[in-house]
């Protein structure tokens, strides 16, 4: 029992973040494809092909135009009554909204990868799943699929041929999808998408966990979304933003921490917990451990930019989820989105009991200009200041208020910074941040082991993370270098 | 004292700047083993940073990198100094700085990647003037491509603004914003001049690429950029590295030795710190040691076998030196403030001087309109003029806002006086000669300067300047080049069209000493381009193998 826990969490806190962030690896593989301007790799820059220049990955962009849709004799439209109403081209128009809203490509595209084709791996110390190609191949995606399994799947988490899905795939949540929905999702993904070729291969986990059918026993105890039911376009905005939130953006996979059995614990509804390093904040309406001092536009901002000035920045899975996701909401359920999240009932902290974005304020570095150039071997460490002033004062500036234009965000109110648990900071200095929305590109290197910028070693980020969170944020956190080894290690 | 370890790789690099580490890219990416040997340490961006800060002479370029004993480079453009020494009659005109560290000299850069232009491969052919290269710009025009992307370059739409380097594919990064004072500067010329102000490509981001950010605007390209913006050498080493590549630091190669035929290289022998020494085999060997230190390994390696030294049966190793020497003036703008230090060091310049027929008589040369910050000389200006207090903030913000700095880029020649040779007197630590250097800035230079002053001085006149400030003679501008002649004659060159060395079939050279002349663009670009070319022979040779 103890040994199946143990393999559960593994999968469920990777499921838990929306993919990716377990491996920085699959944090530039989003961006590259959202971004149409994408960074090449350092392959791509460096192997010499001189004809090739670095081409950025295409958008997961539907390819079909919506005329496409009927193509396939397995959709049945007209077997849905409320469909049956729409035109083709609006059920399609839905579906794609509906995979955005649900963020699908997040996890079922790897690096780099055709969109939907599968084969992004998500570490687990039981071994990695492999996201599967959900593109309309008959042999090699779900081309197969009817309505009913296509639905099995993605409310029930029952693959056609019967055997139990990981929970790394969030059914869950999508439980909660009304049947319109499902059908639309269905009809975009048989039509919408680019039908690939190629299989990933498949998912090799170690006993238990290769166990699928442990799952029913799991998905009997686990706490699911119930579905939602009607038209979701015709819902009120509170419905609509609950219905956002919890079948399709499935906040709760990582804002709401789980009890013994892993399962989300309802009764701490969105009030924060782990995931593979970072740290899923409390998003509850609570004034002091949660968002409660947001407005609904400040919300609004961060799900649409990745940037709510004075408050945060989404780096991480969250950036991810912004980058793919919410980024590309209507305005009209973003603000639904906002709405919701900001009356989901207080829940408080053991850690925080003041806001995390009303920490610091600008403080300038102290004089540092006592010394001479030192010979240029000389690699020895430096302490927090001076780390500080030659890593960060260049775009945070001297006295951490960042850009003007805060691009680089001020490290006071800030919540990275504010926050009682350092997991955040720690992380975005290792990993870096590279979100890509409308707004434009938000970029900060990563300073870990494979950093052309600056490799910082794990005392150097200690110091670092000490001196920021002690000058500009909620105080010192008392972060080790063996903490930060631990970070580098396994996230 | 002798170690008995013998490294061994299928190609041995001497040096990891720009030219070998991309050379060592390459072929760790094509699976072939590889050492590089870099005479200084490792070193990281960080240290450098605060060594700026701490530095009180902002525009010393070599101050926040203090050598190590084992490796000097220059401490400074100072003659005398404790390294390079200089003599002839325009021995402060060949004082360059260079740095001798893992990843070479491009930590300090402005970034500036010029392709040359196809008649600057031509130049006796076309202008009956110098040399011509044992290779055409159309052999180097993919090579260029593939260092383009390699560094990350930006420039203008080749559509809009044609460079006179024909391209094949366009920049793979958008053009920089332009500085305030660039518009100024690009406006003024437009109207008054029958010249144009063109944006000079750059090795620096546009956009986020290659894992690191985009430019904003620090204005220290050199002597460090502190975010990671601008392409150094460090970038490659690591990419190198990841591909499986070995970079040994703190090695000094003091020894090329040959076979007994002397027709192909077997190995080399290097100095660590400690002066134990130690000996590298290989299939192929690569010298991308720049310009200076290259040539002063081969002369060196002098034995029995090769008296002159390796590589030296024509006695054109260490001559031929060239640069870009040119003119520089600072002066105060009677006009509109123009407020240059925003963004990066040189985007803008005039290239109306880069080619003509007049390159039968005296040499081309480009205009940089450097956008440095001028508060420094701005402060020593009105000190100087008695200000004081609050008149003197005053004038301080006025005359920073209304400095223009212009230097030039002048073509040299090769002329084999202009030589490169040990010296007799000096030696490092590890009992290596350091280099002495005598040079005669070439007629066709010096018209070519004094071209230069009249297009300054109309440019001062139009811009209702004063208070000029002329460097007195002429202006280094740390591009040396030619101490390893290309050609394809053996008995007056040291290397092919393809950087092999005429006497040693398996030695090639990677670096600006190849240069049969050396136009008027900075000349990085076309380092890293012929350095991808010798990597693509290699491959080629060691595959075919």
């Amino acid at each position: 029992m103890l040994d199946f826990r143990k393999t559960l969490s593994a999968l469920l806190v990777s499921s838990a973040l929306s993919v990716g962030a377990l491996s920085c690896e699959a944090i530039a593989a989003h961006a590259q494809n959202a971004a149409p301007a994408a960074t090449p790799t350092p392959e791509a820059t460096s192997t010499p092909a001189p004809t090739s220049a670095p081409v950025a990955t295409q958008a997961a962009q539907p390819v079909a135009s919506p005329s496409a849709t009927g193509t396939n004799p397995a959709v049945t439209p007209a077997a849905n009554g409320m469909a049956s109403a729409q035109s083709d081209a609006a059920v399609m128009e839905r579906g794609a909204y509906i995979a955005t809203a649900a963020d699908c490509v997040a996890c079922h595209t790897k690096l780099g990868g055709q969109p939907f084709a599968g084969g992004l791996k998500i570490a687990t110390p039981m071994g990695d799943v492999v996201s599967t190609n959900i593109t309309p191949d008959a042999d090699h995606g779900i081309g197969k699929y009817t309505e009913q399994e296509f639905e099995q799947a993605v409310r029930h988490g029952v693959r056609r041929d019967g055997a139990y899905l990981y929970p790394v795939m969030p059914y869950v949540s999508y439980a909660g999808m009304t049947d319109q929905d499902v059908h639309a999702l269905y009809v975009w993904f048989m039509h919408g998408v680019k039908p690939i070729a190629t299989a990933p291969k498949p998912t090799e986990l170690t006993f238990p966990a290769n166990v699928r059918s442990a799952m029913a026993a799991w998905n009997f105890v686990t706490t699911k979304e119930q579905p939602e039911s009607g038209d979701s376009a015709t819902y009120d905005p509170l419905r609509r933003g609950k219905y956002l939130a919890n079948a399709l953006e499935h906040c709760g996979t990582c804002h709401t921490p789980r009890n013994f059995m892993l399962s989300e614990k309802q009764d701490r509804y969105l009030a924060g917990g782990p995931l593979s390093g970072w740290y899923a904040p409390n998003i509850t309406s609570s004034k002091t451990a949660g968002i409660g001092n947001w407005s609904e536009d400040d919300l609004v901002a961060y799900l649409q930019t990745g940037h709510a000035k004075a408050r945060a920045q989404a780096a991480g899975p969250m950036g991810e989820a912004v980058e793919h996701s919410t980024s590309r909401l209507t305005d009209k359920d973003l603000h639904a989105l906002a709405a919701y999240i900001l009356q989901v009932p207080a829940m408080e902290d053991d850690l925080e009991h003041k806001p995390r974005e009303s920490f610091g304020h600008a403080v300038d570095l102290p004089d540092l200009r006592d010394k001479v150039p030192t010979r240029i071997d000389d690699l020895s460490e430096m302490d927090g200041a001076h780390l500080y002033d030659a890593n960060c004062a260049a775009c945070h500036s001297r006295n951490g208020a960042g850009t003007r234009d805060q691009y680089a965000p001020s490290l006071f109110n800030n919540t990275t910074v504010g926050s009682a648990r350092p997991d955040n900071l720690i992380m975005t200095i290792l990993h870096g941040v590279n979100r890509q929305t409308a707004a434009g590109h938000a970029g900060m290197p990563a300073f870990d082991g494979h950093s052309d910028v600056q490799r910082l070693s794990d005392s150097e980020i200690a110091k670092l993370v000490t001196y920021i969170m002690t000058t500009f944020g909620s105080g010192d956190p008392h972060v080790t270098a063996d903490q930060v080894s631990h970070f580098r290690k396994n996230f | 004292m002798s170690s008995d370890q013998t490294l061994s790789a299928d190609v041995v690099i001497v040096g990891s700047g720009v030219a070998g580490s991309s050379i060592a890219n390459e072929l760790a990416r094509a699976g072939i083993s590889v050492i590089v040997l870099e005479a200084g340490p490792r070193v990281d961006r960080q240290h450098f940073v605060e060594n700026f800060r701490n530095l009180e002479n902002k525009p010393s370029y070599q101050g926040p990198f203090p050598a190590v004993p084992w490796a000097r480079h220059p401490p400074n453009q100072q003659t005398p100094n404790e390294y390079l020494h200089t003599s002839g009659p325009n021995a402060e005109a060949y004082q360059q700085v260079y740095l001798r560290m893992m990843g070479g000299t491009t930590w300090h850069w402005a970034g500036c990647a010029w392709r040359y232009l196809p008649s600057d491969f031509e130049l006796k052919t076309r202008y009956g003037q110098g040399r011509d290269w044992a290779l055409k710009y159309e052999d180097l025009e993919p090579f260029y491509y593939q260092a383009e992307v390699m560094m990350g370059v930006c420039g203008p739409d080749p559509a809009k603004e044609d460079l006179g380097s024909p391209r094949k594919q366009p920049y793979p990064m958008d053009a920089l914003p332009i500085s305030y004072a660039a518009q100024q500067f690009r406006s003024l010329i437009q109207e008054k001049t029958p010249w144009r102000v063109v944006h000079e490509p750059q090795a620096r981001n546009t956009r986020p690429y290659d894992s690191r950010p985009t430019c904003e605007g620090h204005n220290n390209c050199m002597p460090i950029c502190p975010i990671g913006a601008m392409y150094n050498g460090s970038y490659s080493v690591y990419h190198a590295e990841a591909a499986g590549a070995k970079f040994i630091p703190n090695a000094v190669v003091y020894k090329i030795e040959r076979d007994s035929a002397n027709k192909r290289v077997t190995a080399v022998q290097y100095y660590d710190p400690d002066k134990n020494s130690h000996r590298v085999t290989g299939k192929y060997f690569v010298i991308a040691a720049h310009c200076i230190e290259t040539a002063k390994l081969l002369l060196v390696s002098a034995d029995d076998k090769s008296p002159n030294g390796v590589a030296n049966s024509s006695g054109h190793v260490g001559r031929n030196m060239m640069d870009h020497t040119g003119v520089q003036v600072t002066f105060i703008s009677g006009d509109k403030a123009l407020w240059p230090g925003r963004g990066p060091l040189e985007t803008n310049v005039i290239d109306n001087f880069r080619d003509g027929d007049w390159r039968s008589e005296r040499g081309a040369y480009l205009v940089h309109m450097v956008d440095d910050n001028q508060v420094d000389l701005a402060t020593q200006l009105a000190i100087s003029k008695g200000y004081v207090g609050r008149d003197l903030e005053e004038q301080i913000r006025y005359l920073a806002a209304h400095t223009v700095r212009l230097f030039s880029h002048n073509e040299a020649l090769p002329d084999p006086e202009n030589r490169l040779t040990l010296s007799k007197t000096n030696k490092d630590i590890l009992g290596i000669p350091h280099p002495d250097v005598y040079y005669k800035l070439p007629e066709y230079t010096v018209k070519s300067c004094e071209h230069t002053r009249g297009v300054f001085r109309q440019l001062i006149g139009l811009m209702h300047g004063t208070d000029e400030q002329w460097t007195p003679g002429y202006f280094p501008q740390d591009h040396p080049s030619g101490s390893t002649i290309m050609g394809t004659d053996p008995t007056d060159s040291v290397v092919d069209g393809f950087c092999r060395t005429h006497d040693h079939d398996n030695l090639f050279i990677a670096s600006s000493s190849v240069f049969s002349t050396v136009g008027t663009g900075n000349i990085t670009l076309t380092v890293a381009a012929l350095a991808l070319r010798v990597a693509d022979t290699l491959k080629k040779e060691l595959i075919h193998a």
